[in-house]
């Protein structure tokens, strides 16, 4: 296809990606009265958000008798889980914005489920002194989308569907937009904006073992990367402790907050052997190395699991609360709760690292902004704590709106935007042209599944230097083997081998820079665990790691951690 | 065992069915055996896909004649018949096309909407019939300062119908829509009534009188597909039935329904 001006698109702000950040977003700009659209490679519905299971957290202290609750004792807990890598201030304001975030969502329709006097009802999660966590069952994130996606529709917010965005637009030094192929024709689109906020999610299918939906495959980091911006603590990646084994379907956290407990195959509560304190409700850090340990030491079952045991909570409350897992247990894994434990080992979950963005929202690249998953603030650091990833979508969806808005004020497109998106058309297409022409070598779904299996073998839940240089050469021999090899469909339309193929370029980018800041990072912290360097090293790093390409290759760097209230300490639970 | 799988490109003009040999291992899904078609056998091979937990609705499709979510339908359960259900007649699941269940599994694309390319079918028309429902929060009063309280009771009946995950295979199941392309469907419905049985919406009819017509509340014949097929279920027939006695009791039924 000729690049021509039906296919270019201009709005003032453009939101890639349609979940629940891309979409807290989306309402706001659209509420002040700019043009607004969301270009994503599904329907909005669609998004990874609808998975999110167990709740999200704020001091709302409706469960009195647990106490008072704060935002800065929400703070408090944020912090010590990041094993102090996160950035306090970015803390701060997230736990701050939290109560109101919750109530606006109840107020915009989100069915939150109650307690007895009809406030919402907060479950205790892990890492967490207070029952912080509201929730809708275990529903939460299919619950807040729906609602967010009601109030887009109802702001005619233009919603681009299955448009699969394949590079950032530069000129003038600033970022004016993007590329996309639209998937059910496979025509390349520009759009033009002054604004342009990446909502992309994470990246976890670069993983074999991941929660993830299979989108998850983190164009949004890439492309950022490609256009200039760094990444931060991309190595800090999550691993739930509860995947259905099997499929590695999410188990909530939850089902433990509700008093479910982790046994292995001798029947041993093995977590009070790690966390005396916390037990079964110990971080994911920690409850996840628990597990691979009892594994390995042979006190797992056969294939590699353990066992969730629910039983006690009794059927009434297992409908109540958790139905939606109770439900996946027996449609995946043939096993209901209510009789028998359920089978779960630790899959990826969770990148805590991402695109490096101020308190703000705002990349060191003019007119490019990035929240959510895709994103890094700081404000989980090392390791997350569940239910807060929730609440970053809507607090910093909201808050880098507000920032995008004020920006829209001075900010416009150079003057040759016009010129310089259909050059990014031309570029893109002559790639995807040259892509299609290529025949033989090897496939496609071979190398994927080779990337999968190195992340997870070589930088998984334990790693260490000699495991992790040679997964790091497998990663760059698979950049050498993409090139060569090739899709055979050539058709345009629907054409999922392409997709695929192009989101596999990205992931193998990722993938490095996951191996060097992990390689880089000569100490344990938080979810990254080196067993030839089992302590945390503040003297050396106690800072965030910064990626960035420099004439084509991975340059990795350090910036101070911002310590504010919250000195650091040990991490006990 | 053979997948058999309806492939449609709008160049080739005419469907046809391919069959590919599969080694079914045990928790296969039918999501599992398309993503092994695509990899090993056959990357032109289109069908939409997401969170492969049956939470995201994306891959409902017409699974041995039945709409079903493709990633949470065993392929075990097919062939030795535990998942196999009844519905009530409508074309599209006529046995049309020959196979046999104890070693093929029949995919087709989600009946009632317009393929456009193998499983993938244009949503177009489901998606416009649930925008006309106006789905968003009506509250009755201003927002106060805190959350607006709800009775536990109140949020569990609600919960039977926000598990909605739009995936279409009631719109897919039902004889109505298979007839009537202007009838709204059961998943549209189910989410008006939704709102319209919200406590912090007002008590009024004012929701019920957005499908006071045939291609609304009226429309339905209460085959009750929608609700034996509704992976999360939800029982939109349920809805129906009740919205439509409410609209009796108060006489707001529109003439000539029934």
């Amino acid at each position: 296809m000729v690049a021509d001006q039906q296919s270019i698109h201009i709005f003032d702000v453009l939101i890639i990606g349609g979940g629940l950040t891309g979409l807290r977003a989306a309402l706001e700009i659209a509420a002040a009265g700019r043009a607004v659209a969301i270009v994503s490679k599904v329907h909005p519905l669609r998004s990874h958000s609808v998975a999110a299971q167990g709740g999200i957290n704020a001091s709302l202290g409706n469960n009195a008798a647990a106490g008072q609750d704060s935002w800065n004792a929400h703070a408090f807990d944020t912090v010590k889980g990041s094993d102090y890598l996160a950035d306090q201030d970015a803390v701060e304001l997230m736990c701050r914005m939290a109560p109101n975030a919750v109530i606006e969502l109840e107020h915009l329709g989100t069915v939150f489920s109650r307690q007895a006097d009809g406030k919402i009802a907060q479950r205790p999660f892990g890492g967490a002194g207070f029952p912080r966590t509201c929730y809708a069952a275990d529903r939460t994130g299919h619950n807040i989308l729906n609602t967010l996606y009601e109030q887009v529709l109802h702001r005619n917010v233009r919603v681009f569907e299955e448009y699969f965005v394949t590079t950032l637009a530069t000129g003038g030094g600033r970022c004016i937009g993007c590329t996309a192929l639209n998937v059910s024709d496979g025509d390349l689109h520009g759009f033009l904006a002054p604004a342009t906020m990446l909502a992309t999610g994470g990246f976890g299918r670069i993983y074999s073992r991941s929660t993830n939906a299979l989108i998850n495959t983190g164009e949004g980091a890439s492309m950022a990367m490609r256009a200039g911006v760094a990444l931060k603590d991309m190595e800090f990646v999550q691993f739930h402790p509860t995947s259905l084994f099997g499929t590695n379907i999410l188990i909530t956290e939850g089902a433990r907050g509700e008093g479910g407990i982790l046994l292995n195959r001798n029947g041993e509560r093995f977590m009070e052997r790690y966390a005396p304190v916390s037990k079964d409700l110990a971080p994911r850090d920690v409850v996840a190395r628990a597990i691979h340990q009892e594994i390995g030491a042979g006190r797992g079952f056969d294939g590699g699991y353990v066992h969730l045991d629910l039983r006690h909570l009794g059927e009434e409350l297992i409908a109540e609360r958790l139905p939606g897992i109770r439900q996946i247990a027996i449609d995946f894994a043939g096993v209901d709760p209510v009789n028998e434990p359920v089978p779960v080992q630790p899959a990826q979950h969770y990148s805590m690292g991402g695109i490096a963005v101020d308190i703000t929202g705002a990349t060191t690249l003019p007119g490019l902004y990035a929240a959510g998953e895709s994103a890094c603030v700081s404000v989980h650091g090392a390791n997350r704590l569940g239910g807060n990833s929730l609440l970053e979508t809507v607090v910093f969806g909201l808050m880098t709106a507000g920032t995008i808005i004020r920006d829209l004020s001075v900010a416009g497109l150079p003057k040759d935007a016009n010129s310089s998106i259909l050059d990014a058309i031309r570029h893109e297409q002559t790639k995807i042209d040259d892509f299609l022409a290529r025949d033989g070598g090897e496939g496609m779904p071979e190398l994927r599944n080779a990337l999968k299996e190195t992340m997870y073998d070589h930088f998984g839940i334990f790693r260490n230097e000699g495991l992790m240089k040679e997964g790091l050469g497998k990663i760059l021999r698979l950049k050498e083997r993409f090139h060569k090899a090739s899709i055979e469909y050539k058709g345009l339309e629907f054409n999922f081998a392409l997709q695929r193929a192009l989101e596999l370029e990205g992931m193998i980018t990722l993938a490095e820079v996951v191996a060097r800041g992990a390689l880089a990072r000569k100490e344990t912290r938080g979810s990254h665990a080196r067993t030839d360097y089992p302590s945390r090293d503040d003297v050396h790093f106690l800072a965030h790691t910064v990626a960035q390409l420099v004439n084509e290759k991975i340059v990795v760097a350090y910036e101070p951690v911002k310590i504010m209230t919250f000195p650091v300490k040990g991490r006990e639970y | 065992m053979i997948l058999k799988v309806f492939r449609y490109m709008k160049e080739k003009k005419e469907p046809r069915y391919d069959s590919f040999p599969l080694d079914t291992e045990p928790g296969m899904s039918v999501l599992g055996a398309l993503f092994e078609i695509q990899e090993k056998y056959d990357d032109s091979l289109a069908f939409r896909y997401s969170c492969r937990g049956a939470v995201c609705g994306t891959c409902a499709m017409l699974i041995d004649k039945v709409p079903r979510l493709a990633c949470r339908t065993q392929i075990s359960s097919l062939l030795d018949g535990s998942s196999a259900m009844y519905l009530a007649p409508y074309p599209e699941i006529e046995r049309s096309v020959p196979y046999d269940p104890s070693t093929e599994v029949l995919v087709e694309p989600l009946p009632h909407l317009p393929v456009i390319r193998d499983l993938v079918v244009d949503m177009t028309r489901f998606f416009a019939a649930y925008r006309t429902m106006q789905p968003v929060f009506k509250p009755k009063d201003t927002a106060p300062d805190h959350e607006r309280t709800m009775e536990p009771s109140a949020v569990h009946n609600l919960e039977k119908y926000t598990s909605c995950i739009l995936c279409a295979a009631c719109y897919g199941a039902c004889p109505v829509n298979a007839r009537e392309q202007e009838y709204v469907g059961p998943a549209a419905l189910a989410k008006l009534y939704r709102f319209h049985i919200d406590p912090r919406e007002s008590e009024d009819s004012s929701r019920l009188e957005i499908a006071n017509t045939r291609s609304g509340w009226w429309g339905c014949e209460f085959h009750t597909n929608c609700t034996r097929v509704c992976p999360k279920g939800v029982p939109p027939s349920i809805a129906i039935g009740n919205a439509r006695e409410e609209l009796n009791r108060s006489g707001r039924e529109p003439s000539g329904m029934e």
